[in-house]
């Protein structure tokens, strides 16, 4: 007993002595913690043929999934330093998209103001080293401007927009959960599509630069987070994003990149989150990339006369089906370890539909039957 | 909002009545009754949708009714009825030591940016609700210990938040409880629960029922029943809940385990 005091109450000094240590907050802490893109050496993700697939600034880890710029879907098998091996799976099974020819002009799509587009920064520092001479401002980052730039295009498609420009500092692994607060406030407003606006870490701005559709602008990373029930629903969204990209600005949509975390996206089916290029592309390119990018969205939406409905949603019933599954064998699991028996996890299970509820409408289930309780 | 397909807003649906209805379950193991938790969780819902504004220089801040204000509130509420002093000032130990370690866990184990350092296996979004969860139930020794100290435990993050902001003069936001319901302050101080309920039960099973040694003979007879096949806590034909009657008795005993029946 006495040694968990002391331990705590180390703890508690620790704690105290760091948290309200004014030069402990400040520019040294921040500095410790401040992200540098360029520390990081990429992952380089490459095929069985050893043919170069992808450069990740983020981890690359085993099975984490790829589908590359040419649709081919391929998960990775083994990691060896920062060099990481997929295998191929398969082509990614969304159907050619039956789209209209995309006037050069922007158009009022019929039925697009009815959909509101969320936008928000979770890395609110992000900057473009060549336009905002460093890669990262505290607060108010390049990222913003790319953010209005594609609010403005997503507008001019007929769109309602949302941009939120809330900051997220300092940037630390609280981050998201920072972000996650304003990313609910916007689900609030009723949005069918949330978007989280970042740019790459990998130095090579070559990985991104792309002529695409005349325009010289940068490629866009679509990342889905794999730690989320809605996984598969965001998938699927990803795929339809790229599957416009391919029809009405091919090359805008470089890959979608299956990768370890949540990123918000278990707060709805339509969370995405899109890398605009990277640090050391200009600012300029990037704003290219988001304003091609935003004229993809109607086809995405389904708001593009037309095209049938927004993406489909098989994917969606069965994240329902497994949901559901995932729910009964858990709290079957606990029963069974809480009572001891099957026997009694199925007693128990019964006991929550009869007397567990009978309190909740104000009256005591009275029994009709005398042995009403020994059956229970 | 008729382009919401079908299949969406089922999930949605299907996604917050389980994890609602799981909240219930979770705040009624605290000995509140059933219609208290409903109403917590009623108004865990409703006060997501209030946000309270506290601008203050630099920093946007702000705090959620339901994300912040009613847990906090909850855990306020289930200290104030701890019995005695000691079980105070352990509860408190316990809000230090999950702030102290969730703290540094977020300074020096954590990955500056999430996935990009390669110290991550589970997103910090679920790290927070494990290490406090699990630092909380440890320190706290109770389901209600464990509720209190989880929730204050990563409340406190977002003070030590407001202050960097506040020192280093950089715009930011501080919105305490701004996830609502899914708020990481709500999260933790579930998970903090049912780790204790789940790690309790289980070592209980483990070690052959619940240990009797040097334990009031009231609470030992309750203990027995455990065995049963309707468990003691369920109600009787007066609707008196066993586990209830030691509500009235100090948040944890000394020397108790935490897991009454």
């Amino acid at each position: 007993m006495k040694s968990r005091l002391i331990v705590i109450a180390a703890a508690v000094c620790l704690f105290l002595t760091i948290s309200i240590s004014p030069s402990g907050l400040s520019a040294g802490f921040l500095e410790e913690f401040d992200f540098h893109s360029s520390a990081y050496e990429p992952f380089e993700i490459y095929n069985e043929d050893n043919e170069l697939l992808s450069v990740m600034a983020r981890v690359v880890q085993v099975g984490d999934e790829l589908i590359a710029f040419d649709d081919k879907h391929y998960r990775i098998d083994r990691v060896e330093g920062r060099k990481a091996f997929a295998v191929y799976v398969g082509k990614h099974d969304i159907e050619p998209m039956k789209l209209p020819m995309v006037s050069s002009l922007p158009a009022q799509r019929e039925g697009a103001g009815n959909n509101v587009i969320a936008i928000y920064h979770t890395h609110s520092d992000e900057s473009y080293v060549p336009s905002d001479g460093t890669e990262s401002i505290p607060g108010s980052g390049g990222i913003f401007d790319v953010g209005e730039v594609f609010t403005q295009a997503l507008e001019e498609q007929g769109f309602t927009v949302i941009h939120d420009l809330r900051a997220h500092e300092p940037r630390d692994a609280q981050a998201y959960n920072r972000s996650r607060r304003t990313a609910v406030e916007l689900l609030k407003q009723g949005p069918s599509v949330l978007i989280d606006v970042h740019r790459d870490g990998i130095p090579d701005p070559e990985f991104y630069r792309e002529k695409i559709s005349g325009m010289h602008a940068t490629q866009i990373r679509l990342v889905v987070g794999r730690q989320n029930q809605n996984m598969e629903s965001n998938l699927d969204f990803a795929k339809h994003i790229k599957a416009a990209g391919n029809e009405i600005h091919p090359g805008i949509v470089r890959e979608i990149f299956m990768a370890q975390g949540n990123y918000n996206q278990d707060l709805t089916p339509r969370a995405i989150l899109i890398e605009v290029g990277t640090y050391t592309n200009t600012k300029e390119e990037a704003k290219a990339g988001a304003k091609l990018f935003a004229e993809i969205m109607p086809a995405v939406m389904g708001v593009t006369p037309g095209v049938p409905g927004p993406p489909d949603q098989g994917s969606d019933w069965r994240t329902v089906f497994w949901i559901l599954v995932l729910t009964v064998i858990g709290v079957g699991g606990f029963l069974v370890i809480s009572t001891g028996s099957w026997e009694g996890a199925v007693n128990k299970a019964k006991q929550f539909v009869t007397k567990e509820w009978a309190n909740y409408i104000g009256f005591k289930k009275k029994s009709r039957k005398g042995n009403n309780n020994k059956e229970e | 909002m008729e382009r919401f397909p079908i299949g969406m807003i089922l999930l949605m649906i299907v996604a917050v009545l389980i994890y609602f209805g799981l909240a219930q379950r979770i705040l009624d193991r605290m000995r509140l009754t059933d219609k208290a938790a409903l109403v917590i969780v009623a108004a865990i819902f409703l006060g997501s949708f209030i946000n309270i504004p506290i601008p203050f220089a630099n920093i946007e801040g702000s705090i959620n009714v339901g994300g912040a204000i009613v847990p906090i509130g909850v855990a306020v509420y289930v200290l104030s009825r701890a019995g005695t002093s000691k079980e105070v000032v352990r509860t408190l130990f316990a809000i230090a030591a999950t702030a102290g370690t969730v703290y540094l866990f977020n300074s020096f184990v954590l990955a500056a940016d999430p996935w990009q350092t390669g110290r991550d296996i589970i997103d910090p979004l679920y790290i927070y609700p494990i290490v406090a969860g699990t630092i909380a139930y440890i320190v706290g020794r109770s389901r209600r210990g464990a509720f209190i100290a989880a929730t204050l435990g990563v409340l406190i993050l977002d003070i030590v938040n407001f202050s960097v902001l506040l020192a280093t003069g950089i715009r930011g936001t501080v919105a305490v409880g701004g996830g609502g319901a899914f708020d990481v302050i709500v999260l933790s101080g579930l998970f903090a629960v049912l780790l204790a309920e789940v790690v309790g039960e289980t070592l209980e099973r483990i070690q052959g029922g619940p240990r009797t040694e040097g334990r009031s003979r009231e609470l030992i007879k309750g203990l027995q029943d455990i065995e049963s096949p309707t468990p003691a806590r369920k109600p009787t034909e007066n609707n008196d809940v066993i586990e209830d009657k030691n509500d009235n008795e100090p948040l944890e005993m000394e020397g108790e385990e935490k897991h009454e029946k």
